[in-house]
């Protein structure tokens, strides 16, 4: 019973991310896509904190794999601040899903910074460019589009 | 409502512990990183990786596609026809520069003392290629185009529109490579001027419509309106195809440098088929990197490097003019003076043929 209801939202958990893996990625004019959250790292997030054991450590790696491989950045960048976000967010979960949806986004808002920090580190250290401040314009709007993230994927697996 | 969903699969605390998966997978993004950066088999898993992808990128790409299907579906038939005749009224124009074009190459050879109709086209082949998706961002301008590997495209390979130089492939897939614009900050063209042949680099700015030309003295002629066209130097592009026009010129007098900006020829931010293109390694203009040349058989993503890597360390800079002017006398170079082994002679610019280094 329980293990079916797992092998479900399994599938359901990797539609979403392929889902924002696309929304992440499309294309779009130069204000937007400045303004534009990273939903893939929200979905890994959510389901990190939701349903730990489903996603998992690997949905972050190979969330973030897909977002090195698709956004031609150094290969690895995005695995590692990925995997790292998933691993914390797995063991806080406990604490985090409890909390109202303001402190989630409070819990959301250091994620993001940790994970834009961690892609910022890892191109000074291997040489390539930091960028300007337009790389942290999507960590506070993520934070705020959370209560939004777990509207939207609450929706889709709470009534089991 | 959303938080009473996470009673489907509450584990206890030891099933959940993920430090270890956490380390392996922290690891094993370090050890990528690190190969990536190395250009080894990195590349390669790259390569794997991107054929992967590929579905997805096409995914990314089609909202795009699909929006230009639909505008094109809707175009009525005056504007159709419109476009029409503006094109026939381009192609007459076009042909008449052509032939006033084979007249002057005809001169040329004569200049050179070659025979008639022994200078080969410098473009042997050239390959239609599709933007399938576009990051034109401040740090970072590329292209993804729907051809790769399968259709012999190659790394470093030049890519240009209807109008000038867009930029070179820096990463090829199977089915899909990443056209670095010249306008991406990474980027830098060696151009000349083409009024007065002065030669310098061209600079990427992450803004598609403005080139930065930073190494001009304050002294230098140059005037706003000047075309500026590849001077073939670099070895990645060949010579003489238009890179842009000077559009703004500032001259600090304290400074040493100028700041003079170019105007992109290409849509860089509009074009949505460009043309990859196979160069004949006889024509003097064509690009002096072996692996740019058509004669060779298209280098897998891996093989410039190893190929490049142990001739920059023999040849020294000096052996770089000597390679670089053809000497008119001689003729084409006789095919057989382009091995596919390391060239002792080759010149030591920088081993990645990505940022030429000035």
């Amino acid at each position: 019973m329980i293990l079916s209801g797992t092998r479900e939202s399994r599938l359901l958990v990797y539609i979403t991310a392929l889902i924002a893996l696309v929304l992440t990625l499309v294309p779009m004019p130069q204000l937007l896509s400045l303004l534009w959250p990273n939903l893939l790292v929200l979905t890994v997030l959510y389901w990190s904190t939701m349903a730990p054991l489903t996603g998992g450590m690997l949905l972050g790696f190979v969330a973030g794999l897909a977002l090195d491989v698709l956004g031609g950045s150094q290969l690895g960048q995005h695995a590692f601040a990925l995997s790292l976000l998933t691993y914390l967010a797995i063991r806080l979960h406990l604490l985090t899903r409890a909390k109202p949806l303001f402190e989630q986004s409070m819990f959301v808002l250091i994620a993001l910074l940790l994970y834009e920090f961690t892609l910022w580190a890892i191109d000074g250290f291997s040489g390539n460019r930091t960028g300007s401040w337009a790389r942290w314009v999507h960590v506070p709007i993520g934070a705020m589009l959370w209560p939004v993230v777990v509207g939207i994927l609450g929706r889709l697996h709470s009534p089991r | 409502m959303a938080f009473a969903g996470g009673g489907m699969n509450t584990p206890s605390a030891r099933d959940t512990a993920p430090g270890g998966r956490f380390i392996f997978f922290a690891l094993l993004s370090l050890v990528l990183m690190y190969f990536d950066q190395r250009d080894g088999w990195g590349a390669k898993v790259r390569y794997v990786l991107q054929a992967v992808a590929y579905p997805i990128q096409v995914t990314v790409g089609s909202p795009g596609r699909l929006i230009n299907a639909t505008s094109e579906m809707l175009r009525t038939r005056a504007s159709l026809r419109e476009e029409n005749e503006a094109l026939q009224t381009r192609d007459r124009e076009l042909e008449l520069r052509t032939q006033r074009f084979e007249a002057l190459e005809r001169e040329n050879e004569q200049l050179r003392g070659l025979a008639a109709g022994s200078l080969p086209p410098l473009v042997t082949k050239s390959v239609l290629v599709d933007a399938i998706q576009a990051e034109l961002t401040a740090n970072r301008q590329r292209l993804v185009v729907n051809k790769g590997d399968s259709d012999g495209l190659f790394r470093s390979q030049s890519v240009v529109d209807g109008k000038g130089l867009v930029g070179q492939l820096v990463r090829v897939g199977p089915w899909s490579a990443e056209v670095m614009l010249i306008s991406d900050p990474a980027a830098s063209v060696y151009v000349e001027i083409v009024r007065n042949g002065i030669t310098t680099v061209a600079e990427g700015t992450g803004d598609p419509a403005s080139l930065l030309l930073p190494q001009l003295p304050t002294t230098a002629d140059v005037k706003e309106g000047d075309l500026v066209v590849t001077s073939g130097l670099g070895g990645v592009f060949p010579a003489g195809i238009p890179v842009g026009e000077v559009f703004e010129i500032e001259r600090d007098p304290d400074e040493l440098l100028a700041t003079v900006r170019v105007r992109p020829r290409a849509n860089l931010d509009r074009s949505h088929r460009l043309l990859a293109l196979w160069f004949d390694a006889t024509n003097p203009a064509a690009p002096w990197r072996p692996e740019m040349l058509d004669s060779l058989p298209p280098a897998s993503i891996a093989d410039p490097v190893t190929r490049e890597a142990p001739a920059s360390k023999q040849a020294g800079p000096s052996a770089e003019p000597a390679r670089r002017k053809p000497a008119p006398q001689a003729g084409p170079h006789p095919p057989a003076a382009r091995p596919a082994e390391p060239a002792p002679e080759k010149p030591a610019q920088a081993p990645e043929p990505v940022e030429p280094v000035q």
